[in-house]
């Protein structure tokens, strides 16, 4: 047995990353056009575009993060050694993207509650004025 | 084979700066012309300035990178070493995308139009 398994453990590592940050970039961002609503009170066009921004720096951040982390520098032998390797690098890219996605969830909460105390400040402010 | 390696690089590298260049392009333009106030042919110019220098700067970038490869000697060497460098690069332009976001929110939020106007 001379030859390496480390080939076939990019070729199974690659299309799995892809498909996962694929999936979770768009459901993410398919669900976040509601947010981007409230948060620019209802102007559309400026609110998709903040979303397709997020959405592609999104891709560029973890597609980017999973590229560079991708080297394999160790000589794979057997089944087993791939195995073990492939779990260990596509579990921390999981982990590392659920937290992403946990952040950007909480970055458009906060959004939507900044926009609701501005739209209340407004409010007051008009009435203090009347 | 670090020849084909330059060329899956080139390839791979180009796709993906013009694409994000354009998705930047179409979409960054709501962002200036509030900042600008609504003035058309400034933002016009001044978006086309920007998509000019990102591609120049990251183009540049790309293939200033590749003087520092190692020389590459096996299929699984060319796959990972076209897949880092690719990936340094897409994690850069990442950095300089969200720092533009970060500079134009910070700039519409000193003029107070972007987010409170309602028309």
């Amino acid at each position: 047995m001379k030859t390496s398994l480390n080939f076939t453990a990019y070729l199974i590592y690659l299309p799995v990353v892809l498909i996962l940050t694929w999936y979770v970039a768009h459901t993410l961002f398919k669900n976040s056009k509601v947010f981007m609503m409230d948060i620019f009170n209802g102007r559309s066009d400026i609110a998709l575009s903040s979303n397709k921004l997020f959405e592609t720096g999104f891709y560029l951040l973890n597609l980017g993060f999973a590229l560079t982390i991708m080297e394999i520098a160790a000589e794979i032998t057997n089944g087993r050694n791939m195995l073990e390797i492939l779990s260990l690098k596509i579990g921390g890219f999981s982990i590392y993207l659920g937290i992403m996605l946990f952040f950007n969830l909480y970055l458009f909460f906060r959004g939507k509650r900044v926009a609701r105390q501005k739209a209340r400040l407004a409010e007051a402010v008009k009435v203090m004025g009347a | 084979m670090n020849v084909l390696a330059y060329v899956f690089y080139l390839l791979i590298t180009y796709v993906i700066t013009v694409r994000t260049g354009l998705v930047f392009y179409r979409n960054g333009k709501v962002y200036i012309k509030a900042v600008l106030k609504g003035d058309e042919q400034l933002t016009d110019f001044i978006n086309k300035m920007l998509l000019t220098g990102y591609y120049l700067v990251n183009l540049g970038y790309a293939a200033t990178m590749i003087r520092w490869w190692k020389s590459i000697e096996s299929f699984s060497a060319l796959l990972s070493t076209v897949g880092v460098m690719t990936g340094r690069i897409m994690l850069t332009l990442a950095l300089i995308h969200f720092f533009n976001m970060a500079v134009i929110y910070f700039i519409s939020r000193s003029n107070n139009h972007l987010i409170n106007h309602t028309t």
